[in-house]
């Protein structure tokens, strides 16, 4: 069989210097230069008045009950549990026992949610602005250089990812454009900047955006009702069947250490 | 034992004087180069110099160990270069400070001033547990240990998971010799730490201090000592405080347990009997003290064990020598003591 045509484009040297070199250098510039942005944007997570503070350890006191009673002895163990299921259920520990079985407010309205979705702004912000600069900068100088050749067959399928704005049919897929270079600079430098700036940096937007998905993800949310979270915790603590690891523990041992 | 030789990212609570003497002796070599290991100027400084959060936890362990080992210049600097670098408000920081002007306060006057000045940061920010903690170490240095106690039931108020707050009031109420609450506190400790063997033989100790508080010694309480030092031993068998634990406990629950006659050795098979019936009904009945025979066996287990840890500790064999010198010498003294020496 024959083999296919190998296509040869003959490329400036020029293209080189002057838009892949370019377009690599302003990237990792622009990446070093988010992470300072963001760190000076940053504000310093607002802390948390001692009553919630309080509240959530209270939680968490429970579930470790729950979850290590068998260090305690029954007596011990019971006297807890008594004392954190009837607290629980009198909402001793609530930061706002007034609060107690309204409905939640709404989100918006909360001074605390607006200063948390502000900061998610100013974040979305410091990655937007430098984005579409360098995104129109590209494409007013650039677009439509074809400007290297991957060492490496592909598959058709790439063609999209390494030919956007070269809406050429018959290229072959190892030619990659100027545009798209920029878009493999924008989501693989990570390895770059980790090595530049530490690995704890803010350069990189993808992984922002992930870490934006969720951000107040965790135990307990201002979504949820503490108050159902400590009844919650109480029924738990109810009904959980005790067993002490101190039982037998001393015939354990002997046989551990006669072995 | 830690497994390498203790350097300037342990944590200080394990560190022994020897070896706080030996990191405070390294203070010239690290407070001589800038923290950030690389000199280079402005711009490439953005560039080329990740900043290495272990430089930080090495100056905070220096300033401690110059602390405890006098060498009050070199805390000085430490200080002032983890000052420069988090300014003077950062919650740390200002614990930091606190250790190291409690360190040169020399007299009580000096220390109450401190103390003033923590309550003020305290009404300014009630959430500064670090600071809590130094104005609770300030009370007990000057010796008010009950207001320390209650400051510290405020701070487990706010903040039940604190398992270091609960170890140290569990301390406090022991020194005042209020047992049952230091009990609690350590019981709160374990719960929060269920594997610290440390932690189940200061239980040991505490229910052990407890039982031989009342003449005759409590049985119930000194087979849950006897328990916490079992556990202890499950979870660590080199620990040689568990095993001086358990010879002493189960030396002065021997004759007790053959005194009573319910207790004999059908008390364990008996209750393994009995065990699924009576488990609702006695769900908060504390466990039957151990059999006799058991008891026994673990005596002449502690004895032997204690005997090959001196052995190997005073020959100086390898994989032995990490024992603390004065535990080891406790441990010789009891055995002594009990006429069966065995070296």
């Amino acid at each position: 069989m024959a083999q296919p045509v190998v296509q040869t484009i003959h490329r400036d040297p020029a293209l080189f210097w002057w838009i892949l070199l370019p377009i690599t250098v302003v990237m990792i510039l622009t990446g070093i230069l988010r992470h300072y942005a963001m760190t000076l944007l940053q504000t310093t997570p607002k802390k948390q008045p001692l009553p919630i503070l309080r509240q959530q350890r209270s939680l968490l006191r429970g579930i470790s009950l729950r979850q290590n009673a068998s260090v305690l002895s029954p007596s011990s163990f019971q006297s807890r549990k008594a004392y954190l299921v009837d607290a629980y259920k009198e909402g001793k520990f609530l930061a706002d026992p007034e609060a107690r079985g309204k409905p939640r407010p709404n989100p918006m309205s909360d001074p605390a949610a607006m200063e948390g979705m502000m900061g998610m702004m100013k974040g979305n912000m410091a990655m937007m602005v430098p984005q579409t600069l360098i995104m129109g900068w590209i494409n007013a100088f650039f677009s439509g250089f074809v400007i290297m050749k991957l060492p490496f067959p592909l598959t058709p399928q790439f063609k999209s990812m390494l030919q956007s704005g070269v809406g050429t049919r018959d290229l072959d897929v190892r030619w990659v454009s100027s545009l798209s270079w920029y878009f493999l600079t924008l989501f693989g430098l990570q390895p770059v900047y980790n090595f530049i700036l530490g690995s704890n940096n803010a350069a990189n937007q993808v992984a922002q955006q992930m870490g934006q998905m969720n951000p107040g993800a965790g135990f307990m949310g201002p979504e949820q009702d503490p108050d159902k979270l400590f009844l919650n915790e109480a029924e738990n603590l109810e009904v959980l069947q005790h067993w002490s690891v101190l039982d037998g523990v001393e015939e354990r041992l002997v046989a551990k250490m006669a072995s | 034992m830690p497994p390498h030789p203790p350097n300037l990212l342990t944590p200080p609570q394990t560190i022994t004087p020897q070896t706080a003497l030996l990191l405070s002796q390294k203070a010239p070599r690290i407070l001589s180069s800038p923290p950030s290991g690389s000199s280079l100027p402005w711009p490439l400084s953005l560039l080329f110099s990740p900043e290495n959060p272990s430089t930080w936890t090495i100056h905070e362990n220096l300033l401690l160990s110059s602390l405890r080992t006098g060498d009050d210049a070199s805390a000085r600097k430490a200080l002032d270069r983890l000052t420069t670098r988090f300014g003077a408000d950062n919650e740390r920081i200002v614990a930091l400070r606190g250790i190291y002007e409690e360190a040169q306060a020399k007299t009580d006057k000096e220390l109450e001033a401190l103390f003033h000045r923590y309550e003020k940061l305290l009404r300014d920010d009630p959430t500064n547990f670090a600071v809590r903690k130094r104005r609770i170490a300030v009370l007990k240095s000057l010796g008010r240990t009950s207001d320390a106690i209650t400051a510290l039931t405020v701070l487990l108020e706010n903040s039940p998971t604190d398992v270091e707050a609960w170890a140290e009031a569990s301390e406090l109420y022991a020194s005042q010799g209020a047992l049952s609450q230091a009990i609690f506190c350590m019981e709160e400790v374990l719960v929060l730490v269920p594997n610290a063997w440390s932690a189940h033989a200061q239980l040991g100790t505490l229910h052990y201090l407890q039982a031989t508080s009342s003449s005759p010694p409590n049985i119930s309480s000194l087979s849950t000592s006897l328990r916490y030092f079992s556990r202890a031993l499950e979870l660590n068998d080199s620990y040689l405080r568990g095993f001086y634990g358990l010879k002493l406990v189960s030396k002065s629950l021997i004759p007790l347990l053959s005194d009573s006659p319910t207790n004999t050795a059908s008390s364990s098979s008996k209750r393994k009997d009995n065990k699924d019936k009576d488990r609702d009904a006695a769900d908060d009945e504390d466990l039957p003290p151990p059999s006799l025979a058991t008891v026994k066996k673990l005596e002449e287990l502690a004895t032997s064990r204690l005997g090959e840890i001196i052995r190997n500790y005073s020959s100086g064999r390898k994989g032995w020598t990490g024992y603390d010198e004065a535990e080891v010498i406790a441990a010789r003294e009891l055995l002594d003591r009990d006429g069966q020496v065995e070296r």
